[in-house]
């Protein structure tokens, strides 16, 4: 009788979320329903900021998890963004076309990525100092060559799918937005699949968890954390060009306001899984959100600081044990020296 | 071979944090090397502490010279008192809020006349240089003050006057009869005032109207330069009907206008100064800004200062709303007779915007 409840904690690292973190979404999902039904057109447009604000998010989360499965911790995220939506946005206004911006932007998040690459497994550099390298970086480069007064010639415009933008509730909110909004949802599922269904995923979790092991079968652990590192990279990039070509259309300096290392926690908060860290994402998009709806209904029997603290808050509850362990990848973080 | 890779590495990094610096991103030399140039200058062209220099500095808050906002317009000021008055004149970007004293201090040690401090952040450091410098007149632009002291004045601008202007125009402007706002923080009081302005104009033309207004949650680091916040919070009132919206905070408040510019229908009103200058973005749905003159502002206090008639205390300068540019042959007769006839009702006193910080 007791060998039947024993194996969940042995195995470590599980996709399904435990029976209370299941019974919260639930939860959270009927009180959606209810907030829809009681006032629609305010319930819309709280859960499709809660989309927006989650998306560079999840991408900079999605970036982060690729890195760390394969053992390289990417702390510079913040700094990818940052560089990334500064390029995306220079490539708009001397270009003029925001096919070429956002490959611009996704190219420079590779590149900061193979940078990183090279520095933790060429140089053996200590992983966050590479990181932190790459948020000073693109802090002073962006500074520096940034002109006020340039001005962009628009951006990414939400693009209506069809009957589907017209379903009640989820078409305006799902079906009703800008291209990279539409392409971070799908990579979202395109990554959770090719990290447990795929040969690449299976190598690359193998490389994350135990490098030696996976070297000995014939894997070459520093070729696919090169590999994954620089495609990681290109997401950071996207969420920049997101920021730059999407979101705001205009770039500022330090913009990115520490989304970075939200996208961290985000990560985390997922278990290191992309469809967690999506939800991760939503809740803090959603928190956002809601403090703003509570300013807007002039709901300040409560200070709206402490409406802005609460996806931090949230974060510790959850992190405390809402969610279960999380437990990083083995080896992230340790540089592999084949000999 | 391992030893160059490594140098190069160090070589690099030494570069990236001199390109921090030199952007005024986080560290403090940006403000240092800047301030090197007075002293120069200071030195080869003339001095400063004769009596027939009349030397005006001034200290930005964190942020550029042309900021295309307050820094630029208070430069500006200065800068017309170099060709009016004779002035000499020079500034200091401040790189990091740690680094006021600082800047102003390199000023004073070099016997300038006046110096001009932008922004309400300063207020502090404006005030203990001027206890230190009692021979220096210094301007502090939003810097209340509450009790006037000899060489230091504030020029303050009754934000709740340019706001309640816009307030009406939004009011007189929505088919929704829903209006939004999206600010700054509370914690900068110009930027409450022009809330509380923005709400009681509105309410004075239409007293059931639906507002809906949010700051950023952030502290002042972060609530003026988040774009990305300022444009989703936009997008979030418009799609609950809001047809009108203000934005008032900086960068923030950009963020709102250029995204309300994509909305077809909707007005946005920006702040500070002639937006349609520096938001070209937003040209789709700028009718007009609430402004605040600080250019002249700034530029009466440096002749008061040169004519030895500073004022103590709290200077008022001029607020009001921008040209309607593109706009112009949309909006009715109607409502321009009616916002003259509020900006005459505010400046004679006979119409109150109800705004009172002190109670």
């Amino acid at each position: 009788m007791t060998t039947t409840t024993a194996p969940i904690t042995k195995k470590g690292v599980r996709l399904d979320a435990p029976l209370f973190g299941r019974i919260a979404i639930v939860l959270l999902g009927i009180a959606a329903l209810v907030y829809y039904f009681l006032q629609p057109q305010q319930a819309t447009a709280v859960y499709a900021s809660t989309l927006r604000q989650s998306t560079p998010l999840i991408l900079g989360a999605l970036c982060g998890l690729i890195g760390e499965r394969t053992g390289i911790i990417n702390i510079g995220i913040e700094g990818q963004m940052l560089l990334g939506a500064f390029v995306a946005f220079l490539a708009n206004v001397y270009i003029g076309n925001l096919f070429i911006a956002v490959l611009a932007g996704v190219a420079t998040g590779a590149l900061l990525g193979l940078f990183l690459a090279w520095m933790s497994i060429t140089l053996k550099m200590d992983q966050i100092i590479g990181g932190t390298v790459i948020n000073i970086m693109a802090l002073g480069l962006t500074s520096f060559f940034y002109v006020a007064g340039l001005t962009t010639k628009g951006k990414l415009q939400p693009i209506p799918l069809g009957p589907l933008a017209d379903i009640p509730l989820f078409g305006p909110i799902f079906f009703n937005n800008a291209p990279i909004t539409y392409l971070t949802i799908i990579l979202v599922f395109f990554f959770q699949f090719a990290l447990f269904r795929t040969v690449w995923g299976l190598r690359t979790r193998a490389v994350g968890e135990h490098p030696s092991a996976a070297d000995t079968v014939g894997i070459r652990v520093n070729t696919m954390r090169y590999m994954n590192t620089t495609l990681a990279g290109c997401l950071s990039g996207l969420a920049g060009a997101y920021l730059t070509l999407e979101a705001v259309g205009s770039f500022e300096r330090g913009m990115t306001n520490g989304r970075g290392f939200v996208a961290l926690a985000v990560m985390i908060f997922g278990k290191w899984t992309p469809l967690g860290s999506w939800g991760a994402a939503l809740l803090f998009g959603f928190a956002t959100a809601l403090q703003t709806q509570f300013q807007f209904l002039g709901l300040d029997f409560i200070p709206h600081q402490f409406i802005g603290m609460f996806p931090y808050v949230l974060t510790i509850v959850v992190l405390a044990g809402f969610v279960g362990r999380s437990r990083p990848p083995a080896a992230e973080g340790k540089v592999y020296d084949p000999e | 071979m391992r030893k160059t890779t490594l140098l190069f590495i160090a070589l690099f990094l030494t570069l990236a944090l001199l390109l921090a610096a030199c952007g005024g991103g986080t560290t403090e030399p940006a403000a240092n090397e800047s301030a090197a140039e007075p002293t120069s200058d200071a030195a080869a062209e003339a001095d400063c502490a004769s009596a027939d220099v009349f030397c005006v500095g001034l200290v930005t808050d964190v942020g550029e010279i042309d900021d295309k906002s307050f820094n630029q317009s208070a430069w500006e000021g200065v800068q017309k008192a170099g060709t009016d008055l004779g002035a000499k004149v020079e500034y200091i970007e401040t790189g990091d809020a740690k680094d006021y004293a600082t800047n102003i201090g390199l000023f004073a040690n070099n016997s300038y006349d006046v110096i001009v401090t932008v922004g309400f952040a300063l207020g502090e450091a404006t005030a203990q240089a001027a206890a230190t410098y009692p021979n220096i007149n210094f301007i502090g632009v939003d810097q209340f003050q509450g009790e006037p002291v000899a060489n230091l004045a504030g020029l303050i601008f009754p934000e709740d006057q340019a706001g309640f202007q816009a307030g009406a125009l939004a009011a007189m402007l929505t088919k929704s009869n829903t209006i939004a706002a999206v600010l700054g923080t509370d914690l900068v009081p110009p930027v409450v005032a022009f809330k509380e302005g923005y709400e009681n104009g509105a309410r004075y033309i239409n007293p059931d109207i639906n507002i809906i207004s949010t700051f950023h949650p952030g502290g002042l680091d972060v609530a003026f330069t988040d774009p990305e916040w300022g444009a989703s919070t936009a997008k979030q009132a418009v799609d609950q009907g809001a047809d009108v919206v203000f934005g008032a905070g900086g960068k923030t408040g950009n963020g709102a206008l250029i995204e309300v510019a994509g909305v077809d229908g909707a007005y946005c009103i920006g702040v500070d100064s002639d937006q349609w200058e520096t938001v070209p973005e937003a040209h789709a749905c700028l009718v007009s800004s609430a402004m605040k003159l600080i250019t002249p502002g700034v530029f009466d206090l440096i002749k008061l200062a040169k004519d030895g008639a500073f004022p103590a205390g709290n200077f008022v300068g001029a607020t009001g709303l921008a040209p309607f540019h593109d706009f112009e042959a949309k909006i009715s007769q109607e409502i321009k007779d009616k916002l003259a006839e509020i900006k005459a009702g505010l400046d004679d006193g006979s119409l109150s915007t109800g705004y009172n910080p002190g109670g």
